[in-house]
């Protein structure tokens, strides 16, 4: 028997509040769009691989429709409850991290690239999803109760209580929790080994650590690391990339091909673009054209108003993330949120910059749009999260 | 209690300057990676977009589509009477695609497996290994086995042109093989051939069609090149990344436009005619540099025919089939001192030598057929009639030049008046016409006959004469001129002026090409003769006609003439430039001569002297015009008038036919062959006629005599013909008559000094009694005739 309103706590009643409708709105038509452009952009493929020209399509569809679920269940949850669930998310993605290391539970790849986990009936997902968002999770939860955390008190006579002291003054003492944590699941991904979601994961994190209030020197510190780290990994493969990307035509052969093919597609899509379905380079000619350079095919059928609309849907989304984190309830609503939105961001702007070979190739992609049931379904769980906390912003907010 | 405790260690305590960080770093967040990163793709994107998309478009057009052509059928050509001389045909081109072979021999082996496993028969077709079909196909197609192994080895490839531009038969056969055994990976692909049904017929006005460059070179095949390579089509379709085409995607089809047809005004009656006079003459008379012969409807400038000699068959332009080319060719090639290297020049020049139209390409001394131009010059201006009266001592003196100059005939001409002047070809009486004419007025004439401009016939390669300027044009000058010599022209500027002079003083532009018809039946483009002006009087034409019929009629051209036609002409014989030896002997005819219906021109170029200096050949052939051109132009003039149907004029021995009599009365028999101005003699003495020799129908000179048997038996049997060149008419005639044969005599016929040189049937041949055999007479007693 349902409680009446008025037996339930405070919270509760605040969880129950409305979600952030803009906020919802542009999810689900993002979401749309992406699945329809999922249809468009992978029949040739499924036609090609001698499969049901839907069959993409339905898949994406299908887990659409259980990510919006999911979403709005975890819409209904008190995000009070991720502070603790964050420890558990982040054990269970450093284990699946190294779980994925594993013989017999990666999926085999001819390149020996261990970044997927097959799950019977569900496909493949990435661990790597998983701890970009338990990341953030765990780190908001810590960072929104740094005004409460005690400092290590040593002994005022002992030989280390100087350098201890100064070093908790820079905030360093403060870092190393999260330090740590990155390292190891630098090192585990750096096994796989798997750049990009690397690169998302350092993103989601420094994203609310800027954002809790670190000092801005450990960002130029870290940065300078992360781009020395950058530029020892820059040999061999890593280096042909910034190659290709000067002058892709100059590699042809040698990776340029599918970036030739992704501008081909945009630059033939014009003003207007060749509209919805009519795309050419889908057929076997763009590499994976419902994947990771969907929204050149975007951009090949719906021409420059249209990649500029989804580009602009975007745009208001993460804004509008934005917002619901200034208005969040506490802390860590705001951090959560700060930190989904930006890993969103992050993630649209480098798929877009790749595909119009803005950036050199990394394998990032389209939030909404990429085929992927698990990560669509990942994706719109983190929607859910940020819903979750638009519900108690009409609450008094706590100071 | 306990859940205040569990509050405080896992909610946030308050902390309004965190709070503060929070919001400003969010806001900083939110403009980084809310706004500031998008703004380059934006920025981005509009360049790739719109700034570069031209260049996109284009890249991805040549990347999503194939363009395959359509080939044009190229018009045809045709002469005069749609006879096609040029046309084009469908022929395949056999194309190997390796990887497709070697696939479908995998599939053979499959099915051969799955027939062994599940115990069915394996394929009643043989097993397609590439010896097979390498042998398969050398044999069809006439190629090495070897060559085809190696084709096929190439694993990769999937175009191996084997053969090219097969026709029908072998085509027929290979698809016969591929059928037969299943065999995927073996391509007739269609292209076109172009087909010359008469062989080297106006080789050099046709052209011929260059496949290597995939257009026509020479003649109207290069001059109409466009008009007659239609536009080729093609047919867009979209391929996908792997190169098949998507067919439902959407396809594009530009038609091919089938090229023009021509229709010339060369009548292949008459080529064949004036090509086969050419080639006789060349051979009978040791001709060395060829020559040509064109004929011309002078009303309308129409060229009937345009031979040229040497020449060489369209349909393997170059392969050099002229004797004497052949033989020069073949000197070379045995010449032990001659390099390699000479030998491919000397092949490349007699190419050159024959696929060129001298008649246009090349200039000439016209020589004495030029006296025609001045003779209606005079005429018109009034300086000369047919009252005046020359006298020719053999030689004259020109004021300006310090030799006489001579006339052909050194003895002179004596008292002459104008027609015999021109009959004569007398050069001191020319000179004097040209006197009278004066410098100004014979260059006026030069000028409005067309000799210093281009007649603008539709027709490569017209060169200009080589012609003193009106400045030059003194006083000597103008005595050579009078006569044709010193200055050159091109053959067809003659033959219009000549038509102008005959054909009542028009000078009409010539053309080859009546008619452009597009592929649906429609003329695109029809000529119509065009005057260029009127250069003479009608008055003056005629005067000319009748004063050239002369020179045909007893002067230096009677060996042009043909029993029963009216023949006007003007003979020629004119140094070359490559100097003693080498002269061109002409004739310039026309006929009838009271309404001219064809002119022609008929040169030979360096008739070879028996010895150096001579003035005879080997055959004994008195090197000029009146005794070499103009014995083949009456022929060649007989056999075009009979072709176009032009009446004979009756005389006493014109050809008649004979009636059918058996079974009359000999009365009514006698009056019906009289009708027919025959004789008659009678065999038995029956009242009615039972046969007859020669049977009805058949055509005899007139005059002669029927055999009529009147109960008789006719004989059957067969007599030999006599041989009678070297004969008189008269002996010929007895001599013919004795064997029961006919005389048809052509040529000089009506001088006592004529001789018989050439019987169309040859002695010793057994013919059918009453047969006419023709006879040709030349009257080469006249010294210096013809020139």
């Amino acid at each position: 028997m349902a409680k009446r309103k008025r037996d339930l706590t405070m919270e509760q009643q605040l969880a129950r509040g409305p979600m952030d409708l803009p906020f919802l709105m542009l999810v689900l038509l993002l979401t749309g769009i992406g699945v329809v452009m999922v249809f468009s952009a992978s029949y040739a493929t499924a036609y090609y691989e001698g499969r049901d020209p839907a069959f993409y399509f339905l898949r994406q569809a299908l887990f659409a429709g259980a990510g919006l679920a999911i979403m709005y269940v975890i819409s209904k949850i008190n995000y009070e409850t991720f502070r603790w669930l964050s420890v558990f998310a982040l054990g269970l993605a450093i284990l699946l991290l190294i779980a994925v290391l594993i013989p017999g539970i990666h999926t085999d790849r001819a390149d020996n690239v261990r970044r997927w986990i097959a799950v019977p009936g569900l496909g493949t997902f990435q661990p790597s999803e998983i701890a970009k968002v338990a990341v953030i999770m765990y780190f908001s939860a810590r960072l929104s109760k740094r005004n409460t955390e005690k400092p290590i008190r040593l002994s005022p006579r002992s030989n280390l209580s100087g350098i201890v002291g100064w070093l908790d003054r820079i905030g360093f003492l403060e870092l190393v929790p999260y330090g740590v944590i990155l390292l190891i699941i630098l090192f585990l991904m750096k096994l796989e080994p798997h750049m990009s979601g690397t690169i998302l994961i350092l993103a989601g994190a420094a994203a609310v650590l800027f954002a809790a209030g670190i000092k801005l020197y450990w960002f130029i510190l870290g940065g300078g690391g992360a781009a020395a780290l950058l530029l020892l990994s820059m040999q061999g493969y890593q280096s042909t990339r910034i190659l290709v990307w000067q002058d892709p035509w100059a590699y042809k052969q040698d990776g340029g091909y599918q970036i030739i093919q992704s501008l081909y597609a945009i630059g033939s899509g014009g003003l207007l673009g060749l509209g919805l379905g009519k795309s050419r380079q889908k057929f076997l000619y763009l590499p994976e054209p419902e994947n990771d350079f969907i929204f050149a095919i975007v951009c090949e059928e719906l021409g420059y108003l249209g990649a500029a609309i989804v580009i602009l849907l975007f745009v208001l989304l993460i804004i509008r993330g934005y917002w619901l984190a200034v208005h969040a309830r506490d802390r860590f609503g705001a951090l959560l949120v700060v930190g989904i939105t930006t890993l969103l961001a992050v993630q649209v702007f480098l798929n877009i910059s790749v595909v119009t070979n803005l950036l050199p190739t990394t394998g990032i992609s389209l939030p909404f749009f990429s085929y992927g049931g698990t990560a669509l379904m990942i994706q719109l769980a983190e929607m859910g999260m940020v819903l979750s906390v638009s519900r108690q912003i009409p609450a008094p907010r706590q100071e | 209690m306990a859940y205040r405790k569990k509050n405080r260690e896992i909610r946030q305590q308050p902390d309004r300057r965190a709070n503060r960080t929070i919001l400003i770093r969010t806001l900083i967040l939110m403009g980084i990676f809310g706004l500031a990163v998008f703004v380059p793709l934006f920025f981005r994107l509009w360049q790739i977009q719109i700034e570069e998309y031209d260049k996109y478009r284009e890249l991805v057009a040549d990347q999503q589509t194939k363009d395959s052509t359509v080939e044009a059928n190229r018009g045809t050509i045709y002469d005069s009477t749609g006879t096609p001389l040029a046309l084009s045909a469908t022929v395949y081109n056999v194309q190997l695609s390796p990887k497709e072979i070697i696939q479908c021999q995998k599939e053979y082996q499959e099915k051969v497996e799955n027939a062994l496993k599940n115990d069915k028969d394996p394929p009643d077709y043989p097993e397609p290994t590439a010896q097979f079909i390498a042998e398969n196909l050398a044999e069809i197609l006439d190629l090495e086995v070897d060559d085809i192994l190696a084709r096929l080895a190439k694993e990769n490839s999937l175009y191996e042109m084997i053969k090219w531009r097969v026709e029908a038969e072998e085509s027929d056969a290979v698809q016969a093989f591929i059928t037969e055994n299943h065999i995927s990976g073996i391509y007739l692909m269609p292209t076109s051939k172009r087909y010359y049904p008469k062989g080297s017929l106006a080789a050099q006005v046709i052209g011929w069609f260059n496949p290597n460059v995939g257009e026509g070179a020479y003649g109207v095949e290069a001059l109409y090149e466009e008009e007659l390579s239609g536009e080729t089509g093609r047919v867009v379709t979209a391929k996908n990344g792997v190169g098949t085409e998507m067919l439902y995607w959407f396809e594009d089809y530009y038609d091919a436009t089938d090229g023009d047809s021509l229709t010339l005004t060369i009548d292949a009656t008459i080529q064949s005619f004036c090509e086969s006079i050419l080639k006789k003459g060349v051979e009978q008379f040791d001709v060395q540099d060829g020559g040509f012969c064109i004929a011309m409807d002078p009303n309308t400038g129409e060229i009937l025919a345009w031979a040229n000699s040497p020449t060489y068959d369209l349909n393997d332009p170059w392969g050099v089939t002229d004797p004497v080319l052949s033989a020069y060719l073949e000197s070379v090639k045995n010449d032990p001192s001659a390099s390699e290297e000479a030998y491919t020049q000397a092949l490349q020049d007699t190419q050159l030598q024959q696929w060129r139209n001298k008649a246009i390409n090349d200039t000439y001394e016209p020589g004495s057929t030029f006296k025609s131009m001045v003779l209606a010059a005079a005429l018109e201006e009034g300086v000369v009639t047919e009252s005046d009266h020359f006298y020719c001592s053999g030689s004259t003196r020109v004021e300006g030049w310090y030799r006489p100059i001579y006339c052909s005939e050194t003895k002179g001409h004596k008292d002459q008046d104008l027609a015999k002047a021109v009959a004569n070809s007398c050069n001191p009486a020319f000179i004097e016409i040209g006197q009278r004419l004066g410098a100004e007025k014979f260059y006026d004439y030069l000028e409005d006959f067309g000799f210093l401009e281009l007649t603008g016939i539709d027709m490569q390669g017209e060169s200009t004469g080589v012609i003193w300027s009106r400045d030059a044009f003194n006083n000597v000058n103008l005595a050579t001129a009078s006569f044709g010599q010193r200055f050159n022209v091109t053959p067809i500027q003659l033959i219009t002026a000549a038509s102008a002079v005959i054909n009542g003083g028009h000078l009409m532009q010539p053309y080859v090409v009546s008619q452009v018809t597009d592929a649906d039946g429609n003329v695109v483009q029809h000529t119509e003769p065009t005057q260029v002006r009127q250069v003479v009087s009608e008055q003056t034409s005629e005067r000319c006609r009748a004063i050239l019929e002369k020179v045909v009629d007893g002067g230096t051209g009677k060996n042009a003439a043909v029993e029963g036609y009216r023949i006007g002409g003007k003979t020629g014989s004119s140094e070359t430039l490559k100097g003693e030896g080498h002269t061109i002997v002409s004739f310039l005819g026309f006929a009838p001569a009271d309404d001219p219906q064809v002119v022609i021109l008929l040169a030979y170029d360096s008739p070879k002297p028996a010895s150096p200096g001579a003035d005879v050949t080997a055959g004994g052939w008195y090197i000029s015009g009146g005794n070499m051109a103009a014995i083949m132009a009456g022929e060649l003039l007989e056999n075009i008038l009979d072709y176009m149907g032009v009446e004979k004029t009756y005389s006493a021995t014109a050809d008649v036919l004979v009636p059918n009599v058996t079974g009359l009365s000999l009365s009514s028999a006698t009056s019906a062959l009289k009708k027919n101005n025959l004789t008659l003699r009678t065999v038995g003495d029956g009242d009615t006629v039972t046969g007859q020799i020669p049977a009805q129908g058949a055509s005899i000179p007139g005059g002669s005599e029927v055999v009529l048997y009147m109960g008789e038996e006719v004989p059957t049997d067969q007599v030999q013909v006599p041989n009678v060149v070297g004969l008189t008419l008269e002996q010929a005639q007895k001599k013919m008559e004795e064997a029961g044969l006919y005389l048809k005599a052509s040529g000089a016929t009506d001088y006592g000094t004529s001789t018989a040189y050439e019987q169309e049937t040859a002695s010793g041949t057994l013919v059918d009694r009453g047969t006419a055999i023709e006879v040709r007479f030349t009257d080469s007693t006249a010294s210096g005739a013809g020139l």
